[in-house]
C-alpha cells in the first residue's frame, strides 16, 4: 500500500542500503551522490521522500512544450540536484527534482472514480480535465500529487520507465496486469490500541478494508444518507470498560471532523471556488469524498504545506547544526497574468506541485488530497512528509488557521483518524 | 488549404455607452461578519455598510469576495431592511480586485442583533446531500433546420476563466456538438464601470484577447476541433454594468 519511514529505516538497516528503494535515480537526493552513504539518502531515511524529477519548463500530453507563466529560481539547493549540471534546471535537459512521499496503492476504485467531480472541465479551475487516452473519457484527477497522469496504467508506465529505469517499454499484458492487482487492494485500520477490533459486526459502518471495498464510489458525503465516513450507532452503547473511553474518544473525533466549524483562508482552489475568503466550514468541506476523505471534485489544492510563510521552516542561527532539508524556490508570476490571490507575484515554495505540469501560477504549491485511510501505518504525513505524525498534522492545520482546538480536541481527533 | 484558425483586432470599434451603468459601483474593502449559521458579508464605503450576500457553496449565483483585496460593488440599493447591519444591494454582482489589499482584513464576531433574516439555503458544515441552488434545465434538443446560435460567457472584472466558466459553456459545447458545428466565432470584450466617485475602473486592454482565446482553448480542449475558429477581440472598452465584461460565441451549423 504506503510505506512509512519506520519501514524505510529498516530496510535500510536490513540490506545495508541495497533495497531497490535505495536505487540512485530516486531513492538518493540526486543521482550523483555516493550511494551507500546516509547521508545522500537522507530525504527518504529521514521524511520517506522519494525524487520526482520533472522537465522544465513542462511538456503537454502531446508532447508539446507549455509556456509557464512564472519564472523559477533557485534559492536552496541542500540536495544538490536544481543546481546539478547533468540533473539540475540548468542542464541539457532542464529537469526539476521535488521530493514527495509516495501514495496509497489502496482502495483504488475512489481516487479513480469517474462519477461526482469528474467532469469535462476541472471544477476548481474551468480548465479541460486530463482525459483517459484510451476511453477518451474524462477523469477526476485524484491519482497522483500533481495530477500528472490521469490513470493507473499511464501512472505505471510512467514508474516503469521514470522510476524503476526499465530498459525499454513495459508490455501491455504486465501493464493491464500491474492494474489488476493494484484495483484488487483494499487497505484501512482494524485494530487500534485501546479500541480493540474496529471491524466487529455492530462497529463503525465504514471502518476496515471490508467496509471500503463494498462502499460505493464517486460520492459526495454529506451528513444525512452518506457520511464522509459513517459511523452508523456503532459504539453508542455501554462499551466493555477497557475500550469504552477510546471508542467515545474516537466518535468524538468523527464529529469534530465532520462539524466543527472554522475559518478556513487564502488557501487556492478552495477560497477561490465560489465560497469566498475566508469561508467558515468543517474538515468534512474539502476532505467530502464518501468513505476516503479525499476531495470529491479534482482535488489539488494549497493548504500551504509546501508555499512560505506556511511551509516547515525553521530560522537559521549559528549555534545549531540543523540545515534546512527542502530546496527552496522563488516563483515570480510574469508580467500579464494576475498575482497568485494569497502569495503576490513573489513568492516562495519548496514543491510547485500542480504547476510544475500545468504552469499555472496560482496553481504553485497546490498538492491533490490523498485518501485518510490507513493512516496511521503511514508516516509521516503531506506530500513533502513535514508532519511527523498524525498529531503535528492536527497541529499544522490549528495553526494555519487559527482553529483553536483544545487538547482533548487534538487527542479526539487523533483517535478518530487514526482508525480509519 | 482554408485556415482553420483566424484571428482578427477589432481596433476601430465604438462601443462606448452601448450599455446604461450600473446604478451604484464601488470599490471598497469587503467585511465577512460571523452569525449563528452562515457568515454574512459586507462591504464597506465612505462610512456606510452594505449587505451583499451570505455564503453558500459552488452552486450560488454570488459568489463571497476575500478578505486581503478590494471588492468592486456593482448593482442596486434596495429599500429593504437592512441586512447583518448592512444597506441592502440587490441585485449586486461583486469582483475581486486582483491586488493585494492587506488593510481589508476585517473579520466581525457573531452578534445576537445581527440574525440572518432567512434561513440560509446551505449550513456551515456539510450538506444535507444536495447543492444550495439547482440550475434551471436544460433547453430541449435543436432540431433540423439549425441556425447560428449566440452565446455570452460573463466575467468578473478583469477575471478570466475561473470555476464558474463550465457552467455558461456547457450550453455552448453541447450546441456545438448538437448541430455539428461548422463555425464557431468567438468574440472578447472588455469593460469599464463608472464608479460612485466619478471615476472610470477600466479592464486591461488584454484582457478581451485573452479571454477570446481562452473560450477557443477550452472548446478544442474538450475535443470541439471540427469547427472553423474565428477569434475577434474587441480593443476598445465598453462602459456599462458586469454585462458588458464578455466573450460572445456565436456557433453556426
Amino acid at each position: 500500500m504506503s510505506i512509512s519511514v519506520a519501514t524505510i529505516q529498516k530496510r535500510w538497516k536490513d540490506t545495508g542500503g541495497k533495497d531497490p528503494i535505495f536505487a540512485a535515480i530516486d531513492g538518493q537526493n540526486c543521482p550523483h551522490l555516493p550511494s551507500g552513504d546516509p547521508a545522500s539518502h537522507s530525504l527518504l531515511l529521514k521524511r520517506g521522500l522519494f525524487r520526482i524529477f520533472l522537465p522544465w519548463p513542462p511538456k503537454a500530453p502531446d508532447g508539446s512544450r507549455i509556456d509557464p507563466e512564472f519564472t523559477l529560481e533557485v534559492v536552496r539547493d541542500p540536495t544538490g540536484c536544481n543546481t546539478h549540471p547533468e540533473y539540475g534546471l540548468n542542464s541539457a535537459n532542464p529537469t526539476i527534482s521535488v521530493y514527495r512521499r509516495p501514495r496509497p496503492i489502496i482502495n483504488m476504485k475512489y481516487p479513480t472514480q469517474d462519477r461526482f467531480g469528474a467532469g469535462e472541465f476541472v471544477g476548481k479551475t474551468g480548465m479541460p480535465a486530463s482525459r483517459d487516452p484510451d476511453t477518451n473519457r474524462p477523469v477526476s484527477m485524484n491519482l497522483m500529487s500533481d495530477a500528472r497522469h490521469p490513470t493507473l496504467k499511464m501512472q505505471a508506465i510512467d514508474a516503469a520507465m521514470n522510476h524503476l529505469q526499465y530498459a525499454g517499454k513495459p508490455t501491455d499484458e504486465q501493464i493491464a496486469r500491474i492494474v489488476a492487482f493494484e484495483k484488487q487492494i483494499y487497505g484501512a485500520q482494524v485494530w487500534r490500541k485501546g479500541a480493540g477490533s474496529l471491524i466487529e459486526k455492530d462497529g463503525p459502518t465504514s471502518f476496515g478494508p471490508r467496509a471500503l471495498a463494498a462502499g460505493e464510489e464517486g460520492v459526495l458525503g454529506n451528513n444525512t444518507s452518506r457520511w464522509v465516513f459513517p459511523m452508523g450507532d456503532a459504539w453508542k452503547t455501554p462499551q466493555k470498560k477497557e475500550e469504552a473511553e477510546m471508542r467515545a474518544s474516537i466518535r468524538r473525533g468523527h464529529d469534530i471532523f465532520t462539524f466543527r466549524t472554522f475559518w478556513i483562508r487564502d488557501s487556492m482552489h478552495l477560497n477561490t471556488v465560489g465560497l469566498g475568503n475566508p469561508t467558515k466550514r468543517t474538515c468534512a468541506t474539502c476532505h467530502g469524498m464518501h468513505m476516503t476523505g479525499m476531495d470529491s471534485a479534482n482535488g489539488w489544492m494549497d493548504l500551504g504545506t509546501t508555499n512560505l510563510p506556511w511551509a516547515k521552516e525553521t530560522p537559521r542561527n549559528p549555534w545549531t547544526k540543523e540545515q534546512p532539508e527542502m530546496p527552496l524556490f522563488r516563483v515570480t508570476c510574469k508580467a500579464g497574468v494576475p498575482p497568485h490571490p494569497y502569495l503576490g507575484r513573489v513568492f516562495y515554495t519548496q514543491d510547485p506541485g500542480r504547476a510544475l505540469i500545468s504552469g499555472k501560477c496560482n496553481d504553485v504549491g497546490t498538492i491533490v488530497m490523498q485518501q485518510f485511510r490507513g493512516l496511521a501505518a503511514r508516516a509521516p504525513y503531506f506530500s513533502n512528509g513535514s508532519a511527523a505524525s498524525i498529531r503535528e498534522l492536527i497541529d499544522f492545520y490549528d495553526r494555519r488557521y487559527n482553529i483553536q482546538f483544545s487538547d482533548e480536541e487534538k487527542l479526539d481527533l487523533e483517535n478518530f483518524l487514526s482508525s480509519l | 488549404m482554408r485556415a482553420r484558425f483566424a484571428w482578427l483586432a477589432l481596433s476601430s470599434t465604438v462601443l462606448i455607452g452601448a450599455k446604461a451603468p450600473a446604478d451604484f459601483a464601488f470599490v471598497g474593502c469587503p467585511i465577512v461578519r460571523d452569525t449563528k449559521s452562515v457568515p454574512c458579508w459586507l462591504a464597506e464605503y465612505r462610512g456606510e455598510l452594505y449587505y451583499i450576500g451570505i455564503q453558500t457553496d459552488v452552486s450560488a449565483e454570488f459568489s463571497p469576495p476575500s478578505l486581503g483585496h478590494k471588492v468592486l460593488v456593482e448593482g442596486r440599493i434596495s429599500d429593504e431592511p437592512r441586512i447583518c447591519g448592512g444597506v441592502v444591494i440587490k441585485p449586486v454582482k461583486v469582483s475581486v480586485m486582483e491586488e493585494r489589499a492587506e488593510d481589508c482584513n476585517l473579520l466581525l464576531p457573531a452578534e445576537d442583533r445581527y440574525d440572518l433574516p432567512f434561513e440560509p439555503p446551505r449550513p456551515p458544515g456539510p450538506s444535507a446531500g444536495r447543492l444550495a441552488f439547482t440550475y434551471a434545465p436544460p433547453p430541449p434538443a435543436p432540431t433540423p433546420p439549425f441556425k447560428p446560435r449566440s452565446f455570452d460567457i460573463h466575467y468578473d472584472f478583469n477575471g478570466t476563466v475561473g470555476f464558474s466558466t463550465p457552467r455558461f459553456l456547457q450550453p455552448v459545447l453541447k450546441y456545438a456538438r448538437e448541430v455539428n458545428a461548422s463555425k464557431i466565432e468567438i468574440t472578447g470584450l472588455r469593460g469599464a464601470t463608472q464608479l460612485d466617485d466619478g471615476s472610470l475602473l477600466i479592464e486591461h486592454d488584454y484582457i478581451a484577447e485573452k479571454r477570446a482565446h481562452q473560450i477557443a482553448d477550452l472548446l478544442k480542449g474538450v475535443g470541439v476541433t471540427r469547427p472553423h475558429y474565428v477569434i475577434n477581440a474587441h480593443i476598445n472598452y465598453e462602459i456599462g454594468d458586469w454585462k458588458v465584461r464578455r466573450v460572445t460565441v456565436v456557433v453556426s451549423p
